[in-house]
């Protein structure tokens, strides 16, 4: 198992060289200039030729590409062009919210949508079951951002239960963290829930018609432990992959919520980076960003073996 | 159902729900003598020369002073200077500052600052460049005194000093003010009346600035950048926020104290809500602008650039943007900022009445306009000019023309409307802007009214009359002159189209009432502003 991540973990290098070029091109090619919006509205032309010429913009692709390898494969992400600090400090400044709002919505996905797609299975065809769906396909249906306002609306706005916008780091204590992070959460995870509790229930389905199942229940097993032990763990194996797909998924949707509830993680960062062709803060998230995906999937597969032994590298 | 629908309808719940109620148990922490504030955008650097964006500007004015500041009356009145005297030929110019200024890591400020800072300006300013262009020599005399002397007069240099456009003359310590003007400092130290707090800084996220104890504002009553410039608050928190509706609810909720630019569609809703004070930012506004390419047909014919301008309507363009809100602007028969000195209408009368399209396509005609394309680019991330490109494609088809609308985003405009190359190979026929209405008040700032050719702004209007009485403007001695040259100016400006003006239009600012001294000005100013519990 160790020799296998360690050669998963090497295999991610080429993988992510691969996407470092194609994003550095894809920058290159891409209309316009950081040198234009440093320069200002006002600005002359030659104003912005000598900003390009002092950002090393004006300089050929390959050189512009070499230095930026060289300089990560020292360990420098470069620096940002617009705010003259480290790319890593950018990213390390804004890494705290967006994991922590990751987590508590990866947390708060698994502890509702599993349950939900279990009991939609065990009383499939029911009330219970098609009220799930319907919630399921509600969740699936709405966007993050409308979801967003209603909350933010009941909750901040009429209840004043729950602030607006921000974050609050960790350390200054559990609730003020979380009570930021409470409603971005469930904004964002009210898809994957949907998403998440409509899997478990087609592959607890599945699972309930087998064979082994009709035998557990005919030596008079519970049905708790039915579902629980034996349906549900050898349902994992694709429950874990979707949620393994929600998590780089929710990368992408952290995004529109982080700008919904103000709170200044990577996905504003993105976004602010794009817009203002800050190079390379682009490339150093989409690095991060490439890494995640693989290291998830890598965990995937690991989680694979602990959930079903069959299965073997 | 669009995203802005829902907000706007859900902002509106909140106020209606909120108005009535006291400040909600979150805002109660907060210390009074912080306050929190939305700037209009993100504080992305630091560097008030080398970027020249407004948001820049607005956060360097509280760490950094300048030698002059322009007051509400337009005037430049004395800051760091204690005293000045040209001699009278008007080429040499002395300066003493005044005793006891100190930066933020305790220095005095020193008449070498200056020299460095004012050098690193002058590099960058289009009135910099012109002093540059004169300068024979700018020294330190002593401690507290230095000169420029230049090889003729220029009239203008209290208002060079003192002017609020970017890039303000912003002095800083030596060591930071030697940076190459085209690589951005890193080190925030300054003089002004607050600090920035760099440790605290998340760009794109939040800044903060601290009062800075040893500040000695001057004992006048403080007028925009000028006067004394009293810090009643400990501290000034710039919270970014690109979420309109999300800004409207925490000032709605006390979350944030103020909120530099309210969209128009958010107003109604915080004008219902008791708690909250609206009213107008800068009375200066904004004048909007497209600008057409004087290098290529169409528009290299004066006769078509006169055939739009004789066609559009100015209330189209404003409607689109400020919705039935009257209040929010004015038609603008001219370049100037409307209630300054220098506004006028002279030769205005081709915005003025009833649109003439059938005179307008008879004039395109005779330009010899043949139905080529005409590239119009329109950046749909900023919603004054996704506003403005909207009327415009709308007026040009009317007129018969061949539209090639380009809708993109502001990075790419800004691009590529620096390409001189023909519109079909990467070049442009027309773009939209707008200019602050506090750049529009005279020609010195006011970059985009300039016609020189290849040395004009984007578009490379060529206007010898323009350029004639721009210089009679730089020239004049006293006011009827500056009048008389800018009503010269406006008339030719308009004749030859140098760019076509869409109308003047304000904005609002929006705050919490328990914060008190907020002014109308070109920028937020942050002294005299007071927060209670």
């Amino acid at each position: 198992m160790l020799s296998y991540i360690l050669r998963r973990i090497a295999s991610t290098l080429p993988v992510m060289a691969i996407v470092a070029l194609f994003v550095f091109s894809l920058l290159y090619i891409a209309p316009g200039d950081p040198a234009v919006v440093i320069a200002g509205d006002q600005a002359s032309p030659e104003d912005v030729e000598r900003i390009r010429q002092s950002l090393g913009l004006d300089r050929p692709f390959l050189i512009q590409f070499g230095s930026w390898v060289w300089r990560i494969l020292h360990g420098d992400l470069g620096t940002s062009i617009f705010t003259n600090l480290p790319v890593s400090t950018m990213i390390g400044q804004r890494l705290g919210p967006t994991l922590s709002l990751m987590m508590v919505t990866l947390l708060l996905t698994i502890v509702v949508a599993v349950p939900l797609g279990v009991l939609a299975a065990w009383k499939a065809g029911s009330l219970i079951d098609r009220a799930i769906m319907a919630f399921a396909v509600f969740g699936f249906s709405l966007p993050v951002f409308v979801v967003g306002y209603v909350l933010a609306y009941i909750f901040a706005l009429e209840l004043e239960w729950l602030p607006v916008q921000g974050y609050t780091p960790l350390a200054q204590g559990v609730w003020p963290w979380l009570q930021n992070l409470i409603l971005p959460a469930i904004a964002l995870g009210c898809v994957y829930i949907a998403l998440i509790a409509r899997i478990t229930r087609a592959t607890m389905l599945e699972v309930l018609q087998q064979d082994y199942i009709r035998t557990a229940r005919a030596k008079g097993l519970g049905q708790g432990g039915i579902l629980f032990v034996h349906a549900l763990k050898n349902a994992a194996v694709p429950i874990v992959t979707v949620i393994g797909i929600g998590i780089a998924l929710l990368i992408g949707g952290a995004v529109v919520t982080e700008s919904v509830f103000a709170i200044p993680g990577l996905g504003r960062l993105t976004i602010d980076a794009i817009l203002r062709r800050d190079y390379p803060v682009i490339q150093g998230i989409v690095l991060l960003f490439s890494f995640v995906y693989v290291l998830v999937n890598l965990m995937i597969d690991v989680v694979y073996t602990i959930v079903d032994p069959r299965i073997r590298y | 159902m669009d995203r802005r629908t829902v907000l706007k309808g859900l902002a509106g719940a909140g106020g209606l729900a909120l108005s009535g109620l006291s400040a909600p148990a979150i805002a109660q922490g907060a210390s009074a003598r912080t306050l929190r504030f939305v700037p209009q955008a993100n504080l992305a650097n630091f560097d008030p020369i080398w970027g020249t964006q407004y948001v820049v500007r607005n956060a360097a004015a509280l760490v950094w002073d300048t030698l002059y500041g322009v007051d509400s009356a337009l005037q430049p009145q004395r800051q760091m200077v204690e005293s000045e005297e040209v001699t009278d030929d008007g080429t040499t110019w002395s300066f003493k500052l005044r005793p006891g200024l100190k930066f933020h890591d305790g220095e005095p400020v020193l008449s070498k600052d200056v020299v460095a800072s004012l050098t690193r300006w002058a590099a960058r300013d289009p009135m910099g460049l012109m002093l540059k262009a004169l300068q024979q020599e700018l020294t330190a005399v002593d401690d507290r005194t230095f000169k420029w002397v230049l090889k003729q007069p220029f009239p203008k240099m209290l208002y060079a000093l003192g002017k609020n456009n970017s890039p303000c003359a912003f002095i800083m310590p030596e060591r930071i003010a030697q940076t190459d003007p085209f690589k951005q400092i890193g080190d925030y130290v300054g003089s002004g009346p607050m600090k920035f707090a760099k440790g605290e800084w998340v760009p794109g996220a939040k800044a903060v600035f601290e009062k800075f104890a040893d500040y000695v504002p001057r004992q006048e009553k403080a007028s925009w950048l000028a006067g004394g410039k009293q810090m009643l608050l400990d501290r000034v928190e710039w919270i970014v926020m690109p979420d309109p509706a999300t800004a409207a609810a925490a000032l709605q909720n006390g979350e944030i104290d103020w909120w530099e630019n309210p969209i128009a569609d958010l107003v109604p809703v915080l004008k219902k809500n008791k708690n909250i004070s609206v009213d107008i930012g800068d009375p200066l506004g904004n004048v909007g602008s497209f600008r057409m390419n004087f290098l290529y047909p169409p528009f290299n014919d004066v006769r078509a650039r006169r055939a739009v301008l004789m066609a559009m309507s100015q209330e189209d363009y404003m409607r689109a943007l400020v919705g039935d809100d009257n209040s929010l602007w004015k038609p603008l028969p001219g370049f100037f900022t409307p209630d300054t000195p220098l506004y006028t209408e002279a030769g205005g009368e081709v915005l003025k009445g009833k649109r003439d399209l059938d005179a307008a396509k008879k004039l395109l005609a005779e330009s010899g306009y043949s139905g080529q394309p005409v590239t119009c680019l329109v950046a749909q991330d900023q919603p004054i000019t996704k506003a403005f490109g909207d009327v415009t494609a709308d007026l040009l088809k009317k007129l018969g023309m061949n539209v090639d609308f380009v809708a993109t985003d502001w990075g790419t405009v800004g691009s590529r409307r620096a390409q001189k190359t023909p519109p079909g190979q990467g070049g442009w026929n027309m773009f939209h802007t707008w200019h602050a209405g506090s750049d529009c008040i005279n020609p010195a700032p006011y970059t985009a009214i300039r016609a020189n050719g290849d040395k004009a702004w984007f578009g490379w209007p060529n206007s010898p009359g323009t350029e004639k009485e721009v210089t009679s403007w730089f020239e004049a001695k006293n006011l009827d002159e500056e009048k008389a040259a800018v009503t010269r100016l406006n008339k030719v400006a308009l004749e030859d189209v140098v760019y076509a003006p869409t109308g003047f239009f304000l904005s609002y600012t929006a705050w919490r009432k328990n914060v008190s001294g907020i002014t109308k000005g070109p920028l937020p100013f942050f002294w005299g502003v007071s927060k209670s519990a």
